[in-house]
């Protein structure tokens, strides 16, 4: 007779003993259809997915015996980033590993063994935490595991809470009770596509009756609408972008967020007082016009454009316009001025990379990432956590001949910067036209290229007419 | 060890409480006013621990029933994402509170929600983030939940610092409204006039309980039939207050569980209660 028949693992100890207590006593479980796991053998849990408390808060409310028996799915390329972390989790919840944006096969085979060994397993259908509050479409790969193994139930979770006190993007936790709903079990005959498909059904049904009666505060309307003009130096975008100002501004309170800061009302501008950080951004934007070579300028650049994004934030915060028209987004122009510097590697797989790590998109990308590996600069920034850079709502794009544009640049009769040159210039074209292709296909922003030869009155009517088409009140983010 | 009559009363109540605590979580179906039994068995657990071991291990059991109401209350309402510092903040204003009671320190007590927490919330949620939609609201909302959970059921350990019993006669007046109010409910929400009936029914028999105890609390008669009759009015204002606060936030009373509304609505005749009859027995020196 063996120990670990009649006596729990210091595992299961440490389950008993520290965890759910602590759990108990700083947020608070409230579990509803426990009496759905009594009398079940081997099970399979599926549950939504929104926060890392989620793992403790499921082995909670699991029976006693349970504990040692279940295994929960686990990305290890994330967890692996912290060492200790990594060690805690794997002792304390003895995950099943998989890798995400790896092999579906090799996933699956790891939840086939957990369940050969006469485990349980707990799976995230939706795969990855998602935004809190929402629930993504479940993936066929619970649908595949339980058509693999007919006999063993299905039991569906929901639990709501964890999105509150441990969301996404939060490093501290939260005092919030937690609520789990247990659904009945279930075995299915049918093909894994509908099975992942009924499943998220049930869990939904779960959440739909534990939601029904959630506080909410009156949303209003009016979000701020995002509109960046990009195009290479000399294209006429700062022209443009204060034309549409003027144009919007007849029924909107629009802001236009360039070298300076201005609030368009009623068809007038007026210049904003510059914010602190807005004060450092000129000082920079002043110090890269004068960088002798492009290696001078682009720590300068970088500075400028992130503090340039900040303010972004800052000017949505203090001025609540309706719409926000930038001279340039920092976050495509940073990924377009890439090809300046690193040429060899701007390919629409990369920049998509960098899109996704710049702002905040990036939780299915990791370490190992073949894009991370070859542009380090990304990796720094993730671990910098320069992650929250604006995407814009829409983005139209001059697209002007860099011969055109040189001309138009020495007619300023201005310093003649150390990347405006007719070479320089064709290639950060290509960069912002790639960017703008990537943008399209794989952030399904709506995307109008230019001819910035045409006259502004024309150019203006394309603008105001594609602004038209896209401002609907769900087509402004929220961020 | 013998045990004075007062000591003996407090004992007994807590040992029949934690019966009905037992039966409480063994019946099916449960019997009426079950769900008042586990806070009332803790607020029995505050007394006796302060009577018999020790007052300051007593007030932080109190600060461990303010976070835990504060908590449901704050699972209930609709708190923004950048609102987490603030709220921690008010999670934080909890030790700070219940060591000003501890220490004796009325001055700093009296102000340190209403004043120093309310100056701090709002910088807080200020700090949060960019969004500036809804900020008044969080802060009302923030401030709201503090005040109620933890200044107001504050008063009752201060009360409890001048004389367990004095705390525990206004428990035990609160006990005797609600089971009123529960005996003689009809229909779920409760209206004015209905709410009035009930007080009107309880004033008598706490005043009468006030008078009996009047001996063991050391108010004297005229003060405590005044205060007796006091209690009722202010757990049924707060009975009336907290239930139609609980309709917006979408608690369902007789389906409520801790975490969904339990909690918050056990304490809600007590939150009215406890700052005015604190302030009772302090300005009559009681």
């Amino acid at each position: 007779m063996t120990r670990s028949r009649h006596w729990p693992s210091l595992r299961t100890l440490i389950h008993l003993l520290v965890l759910r207590p602590l759990l108990r006593l700083l947020f608070g479980v409230s579990v509803e259809g426990r009496e759905n796991l009594e009398g079940l053998g081997q099970f399979i849990v599926a549950a939504n997915h929104n926060s890392h408390l989620d793992l403790p808060l499921l082995f909670g409310v699991l029976p006693v015996r349970a504990i040692a028996e279940t295994r929960p799915v686990a990305a290890r390329d994330y967890f692996e980033r912290r060492a200790v972390l990594f060690q805690l989790v794997r002792y304390l919840f003895s995950p099943v590993w998989i890798t995400r944006g790896g092999p579906t096969e090799d996933a699956l085979a790891a939840m086939r063994d957990a369940l050969d060994q006469g485990k349980n397993v707990i799976i995230f259908p939706e795969g990855t935490r998602g935004t809190p509050g929402e629930m993504r479409p479940f993936r066929s790969g619970v649908g595949r595991l339980a058509e693999a193994y007919r006999d063993v139930p299905v039991v569906p979770f929901f639990l709501h809470g964890p999105e509150r006190a441990l969301p996404k993007h939060s490093a501290v936790p939260l005092p919030i009770w937690n609520r789990v709903v247990i659904g009945p079990p279930r075995r299915f005959t049918a093909g894994c596509t509908d099975i992942a498909a009924a499943l998220e059904r049930m869990v939904r049904e779960l959440s739909q009756s534990e939601t029904a009666h959630r506080h909410r505060r009156v949303q209003r309307s009016g979000r701020c609408l995002t509109v960046a003009v990009l195009g290479i130096d000399g294209s006429g975008k700062s022209t443009l972008s204060r034309r549409i100002c003027e144009e919007l501004s007849k029924r909107n309170r629009v802001l236009r967020v360039s070298d300076e800061l201005e609030f368009y009302h009623e068809g007038s501008c007026t210049t904003l007082r510059s914010l602190p950080s807005e004060k450092v951004r000129q000082a920079l934007a002043r110090y890269t016009k004068t960088a002798k070579s492009l290696k001078h300028y682009k720590i300068p650049k970088l500075a400028e454009l992130l503090l340039r994004d900040h303010l972004l934030g800052e000017v949505r915060r203090w001025h609540a316009p309706e719409i926000a028209v930038m001279d340039g987004s920092p976050l495509i122009n940073m990924t377009a001025w890439a090809r300046l510097y690193k040429e060899e590697l701007h390919d629409p797989k990369i920049a998509g990379a960098a899109i996704r790590v710049l702002s905040g998109r990036d939780e299915n990308l990791h370490d190992s990432a073949e894009s991370l590996l070859r542009v380090p600069e990304l990796s720094v920034m993730r671990r910098l956590r320069i992650t929250r850079l604006h995407l814009p709502d829409a983005v139209v794009m001059l697209d002007v001949d860099p011969a055109v544009s040189m001309e138009r640049i020495r007619r300023r009769g201005e310093r003649v910067q150390a990347h405006e040159t007719e070479d320089k210039l064709a290639r950060l074209r290509e960069g912002y036209l790639m960017v703008c292709e990537v943008v399209r296909s794989e952030f399904a922003t709506p995307i109008r290229v230019l001819e910035g030869n045409l006259d502004l009155d024309r150019l203006t009517s394309a603008t105001l007419e594609f602004i038209a088409e896209i401002d609907r009140p769900e087509a402004r983010h929220v961020q | 060890m013998s045990l004075d009559a007062p000591s003996s009363a407090i004992l007994i109540g807590f040992v029949v409480l934690s019966i009905l605590l037992v039966l409480h979580k063994a019946s099916r179906p449960r019997f009426p006013l079950d769900h008042y039994v586990p806070y009332v068995w803790a607020f029995f657990l505050v007394f006796n621990v302060a009577e018999f071991w020790s007052f300051e291990v007593a007030i932080w059991v109190l600060a461990l029933l303010c976070f835990v109401s504060l908590k449901e209350f704050f699972t209930l309402v609709d708190i923004r994402w950048q609102d987490r510092w603030a709220v921690l903040g008010a999670y934080a204003a909890i030790p700070f509170t219940i060591y000003f009671i501890q220490i004796d320190w009325y001055g700093m007590f009296i102000i340190s929600v209403p004043v120093y927490a309310f100056l701090v919330v709002p910088f807080l949620v200020a700090l949060g983030g960019r969004e500036t939609r809804g900020a008044v609201l969080s802060i009302g909302i923030i401030d709201f939940g503090l005040f109620l959970f933890v200044y107001c059921v504050g008063h009752l350990g201060y009360l409890a610092l001048y004389s367990s019993w004095k705390a525990l006669v206004v428990i035990l007046g609160v006990i005797v409204s609600d089971l009123v109010a529960t005996l003689v409910q009809s229909g779920r929400r409760p209206g004015l006039g209905r709410t009035s009936f009930r007080c009107l029914i309880s004033i008598p028999l706490v005043a009468g309980l006030y008078w009996a105890l009047a001996d063991w609390t050391g108010i004297g008669t005229l003060h405590s039939v005044a205060l007796g009759a006091l209690t009722p009015i202010l757990a049924a204002i707060g009975r009336y207050t907290i239930a139609y606060i609980e309709s917006d936030l979408g608690v369902e009373r007789e389906s409520a569980v801790p975490g969904k509304g339990r909690i918050v609505d056990t304490l809600r005749s007590f939150v009215y209660v406890s700052p005015v009859a604190f302030h009772y027995v302090r300005y009559f020196e009681l």
